[in-house]
């Protein structure tokens, strides 16, 4: 491999920031803030979400209605701008026998601009599993340490939410949040059906602005209650970096972005000091060094492991052996339902914030510390039912007046109950590089090996269980077959939760990184995306990435003031 | 996709997102079924020929100016047959157009002729029914299914949309199961399906969101009543 030539771009700058999703976006935010210069790299092409998004088009304006393909798997007007499950040159490979689904795009803001949204808390108990019931390991830091940054995060990125006031959901301080949006109707039913039978319903915590967020740089509006938001949002209402994180640290006059630079590896300045990176133009194919006091890496779980696997032999900082190895997903899987009693129910306008307004926490805490559970972890359901087409196993098989018939009648009568629950890591899941398959820069790619355990699947069967009790106390039809856990559940990645790989731990013998992503091998070299993660909670993790980033950008900022790195 | 990016998304656009659902498969009790009223069943077409190799929009298309880029595929003659199919299928009323006279075999002829592996799929399928359903014509009434009456059409389209079809009837009544879910995704994604539906929405609301109307309130309480639940605290 021939290095490149130095980049002017990064001559200057304290420290390099690679990748410009939720952790490279805070780490840019926080660090020029504090005064340092940074390089930000970005594999991606920029992107302008104001230029770029279609927010109002209706579907019919779109190829095939809109529908995914494999070019566009959220369909056509979502945000993802290169990639999917699938990157033009950039491929993945898998272990024999083994199947995950690695979902990159390629661009400014990365992942953020096309996410779920929700950001739930993690509470006491995800930070101390192995303590809780033997499986895994522990977190070096407790709730308690990471609390005040949530409560930053929130008032930062904009949450609106609403009490929980449940066994480990811990709730906000007072002004932490913004008000919640109210319920639909067929969210209301869902409350009044698992309510009745002991399953909590609570509002959700969403990244999506219920009041204006004014800003000099980056003032961002209130949502209107219009349009997918997986689209991206032209009026700032989504939390994405490319309206909040992004030209607010350009405003400092100390961020330099380089987009479509593809970072290859870690130039080292000795054994235990990074000098900067080597990266590929994506457009020239050339190779370019960029040297500073600090190397961050942000590029997203997999990438950034991948990056430090390339960057020496048995991979760098990995003196623990840890790197590639802990990689989880959440669990998922669909559940759906029509109800009779919702047919030809008054319409009214659903659209909402976009996605669910309330959800169901898990809420079987006790039970599990009790025994009386066979899976040891926990999972919510993401709720979901409005007005629009019905599916076609909600519609009967018929042709003519009673077929249109049938459609205004089953529009708004579908309901959908999505589960999401948390994976324990285990020894058959990893990501190492693959020995003979190079990307179309030359760079070695990623191999993946993936399994869940019977953990997953008990989980996963006690979550169908749930699902149909639910649905079936509203006498309910349930749409699909009972399916055996092995067919339910998502493939590995399919979430797009993947999380592990360079976990931290208090100690360089079990971890990668410190509580802060600091390497342990390597002082100035900070990971601080989900790769850091030492268990993979059943909750939505871009919360606690955004939380984990913004206590390590500030500990980094604080110790390069005082000298360190120089 | 997370994101909602997958459930999260609206439902409409899950709907539009997800490929289509399969109607609940025909339950198939072996020698079973109910027999379709004529005595002779045409052979499902052996082969579909490949389409030419085509281009999809691609991984970065330019959201704000949406094209197909790949050619279409009926010929004048099957898409007459697809639009009175549509006309039938999703007729016209006193709430909306027929979805023939609509235009909405455009999109089943984009759709069938898009270079992905669902929609290449769907081809051979609903150009494999479009040809049984005129060699059934013949079979039976002699003459291709354009030329039939509403009666001939409408036996044969009862014949294609039965609970239980005997084993011979299988392929074609899931090539109707599809091309009725197609005109169904086609029609009422449009502005006067979407009318027809009294679907309400994709217009900006600024302020808090205001949730149910009185009126879906009022029909919400009465549902709950019916099942002996509790009307739900906020």
């Amino acid at each position: 491999m021939t290095s490149g030539a130095i980049d002017p771009a990064g001559a200057t700058a304290d420290v390099i920031i690679v990748g410009s999703g939720a952790a490279g976006g805070m780490a840019a935010f926080i660090l020029t803030k504090a005064g340092l210069r940074c390089l930000l790299l970005e594999a991606g092409r920029d992107y302008d979400p104001q230029k770029e998004v279609n927010m109002m088009a209706p579907e019919s304006d779109a190829p095939l209605r809109g529908a995914a393909t494999p070019d566009k798997p959220f369909g056509y007007f979502d945000a993802t701008v290169g990639g999917g499950w699938q990157v033009e040159g950039e491929p993945y490979t898998m272990r024999e026998g083994t199947t995950f689904r690695w979902y990159r795009s390629r661009m400014l803001g990365g992942r953020t601009n096309h996410w779920g949204r929700h950001v739930p808390r993690w509470g006491p108990y995800d930070f101390k599993p192995f303590s809780r019931d033997g499986h895994g390991v522990d977190w070096p830091i407790s709730y308690d340490d990471i609390a005040p940054f949530y409560d930053r995060v929130e008032k930062m990125i904009g949450v609106n939410g609403g009490r929980i006031e449940l066994e480990n959901h811990p709730d906000s301080p007072p002004g932490c949040l913004m008000p919640p949006p109210k319920p639909r109707v067929t969210e209301m039913l869902i409350k009044a059906a698992a309510e009745n039978i002991g399953i909590p319903v609570r509002a959700a915590h969403t990244a999506v602005l219920t009041r204006d967020m004014p800003n000099d740089v980056a003032p961002r509006s209130a949502c209107f209650n219009a349009t997918p938001c997986a689209r991206g949002c032209t009026i700032g209402a989504m939390f994405q970096t490319t309206t909040s994180f992004l030209p607010m640290a350009r405003a400092t006059g100390r961020l330099t972005v380089v987009t479509d630079a593809m970072v290859a590896r870690v130039v080292m300045a000795g054994a235990n000091r990074a000098a900067g990176v080597e990266y590929v133009d994506r457009k020239t194919g050339m190779r370019h060094q960029a040297k500073a006091r600090v190397v961050v890496l942000a590029a997203g779980t997999c990438e950034t492991t991948r990056l430090l696997l390339n960057s020496a032999p048995g991979g760098l900082a990995n003196t623990s052996g840890q790197l590639g190895r802990n990689l989880t997903d959440s669990t998922g899987a669909s559940f759906r339902a029509y109800v009779p009693a919702l047919a030809n129910r008054p319409r009214y306008n659903e659209d909402g914030i976009g996605g669910q307004h309330i959800y169901i926490p898990f809420w079987l805490y006790k039970e599990q510390k009790n025994g009386t559970l066979d899976f040891p972890r926990g999972y919510h359901f993401e709720i979901g039912g409005r007005f629009g087409i019905p599916p076609a196993a909600a519609l009967p098989r018929v042709w003519g007046a009673g077929l249109k018939k049938a459609v205004r009648s089953a529009s708004g009568a579908t309901i959908s109950l999505t589960l999401r629950g948390e994976m324990i890591p285990n020894k058959d899941t990893f990501c190492e590089i693959d020995p003979t398959t190079k990307d179309r820069f030359g760079i070695p790619v990623l191999r993946f090996a993936f399994r869940w355990s019977q953990h997953e699947l008990n989980q996963v069967a006690h979550g169908q269980r749930s699902a149909h009790a639910v649905f079936k106390r509203m006498n309910a039809a349930i749409l699909g077959p009972e399916l055996p856990p092995e067919q339910l559940i998502t493939a590995g990645g399919e979430i797009i939760h993947e999380l592990g790989t360079a976990r931290m731990g208090p100690d360089a013998r079990s971890s990668v990184v410190n509580s802060y992503g600091q390497t342990w091998d390597v002082g100035n070299l900070v990971l601080m995306d989900g790769s850091i993660f030492a268990s993979g909670a059943h909750k939505n993790p871009t919360l606690t990435i955004l939380a984990l980033a913004l206590r390590a950008s500030e500990r980094l900022a604080a110790q390069m003031k005082s000298g360190a790195f120089a | 996709m997370t994101f909602s990016r997958r459930t999260t998304l609206q439902w409409m656009m899950a709907a539009a997102a997800l490929p289509i659902a399969r109607w609940v498969p025909p339950a198939l009790a072996a020698g079973e079924g109910t027999p379709p009223p004529f005595d002779v069943i045409a052979d499902w077409p052996a082969a579909i020929p490949p389409p030419a190799p085509a281009k999809g929009y691609g991984r970065d298309p330019d959201l704000t100016k949406p094209v197909v880029p790949w050619p279409l595929t009926f010929t004048k003659a099957q898409r007459a047959m697809v639009d009175l199919l549509g006309d039938l299928i999703l007729p016209a009323d006193a709430q909306s157009p027929g979805a023939g006279k609509l235009g909405v075999g455009a999109f089943i002829d984009e759709w069938i002729s898009a270079p992905y592996p669902t929609q290449l799929k769907d081809r051979a399928e609903v150009l494999g029914g479009l040809t049984w359903l005129d060699a059934q014509s013949w079979a039976t009434h002699g003459a291709v299914f354009v030329a039939l009456t509403p009666a001939q059409r409408a036996e044969l389209l009862d014949a294609l949309t039965v609970a239980n079809p005997v084993a011979r009837m299988t392929a074609p009544v899931q090539f109707m199961d599809k091309l009725r879910y197609l005109f169904v995704l086609g029609f009422y994604s449009l502005p006067e399906g979407k009318a027809d539906m009294g679907y309400i929405g994709d217009q900006p609301t600024p302020g808090d969101y205001p949730g149910p109307t009185p009126e879906a309130l009022a029909h919400f309480e009465k549902v709950i009543g019916q099942m002996g639940l509790a009307m739900p605290k906020a």
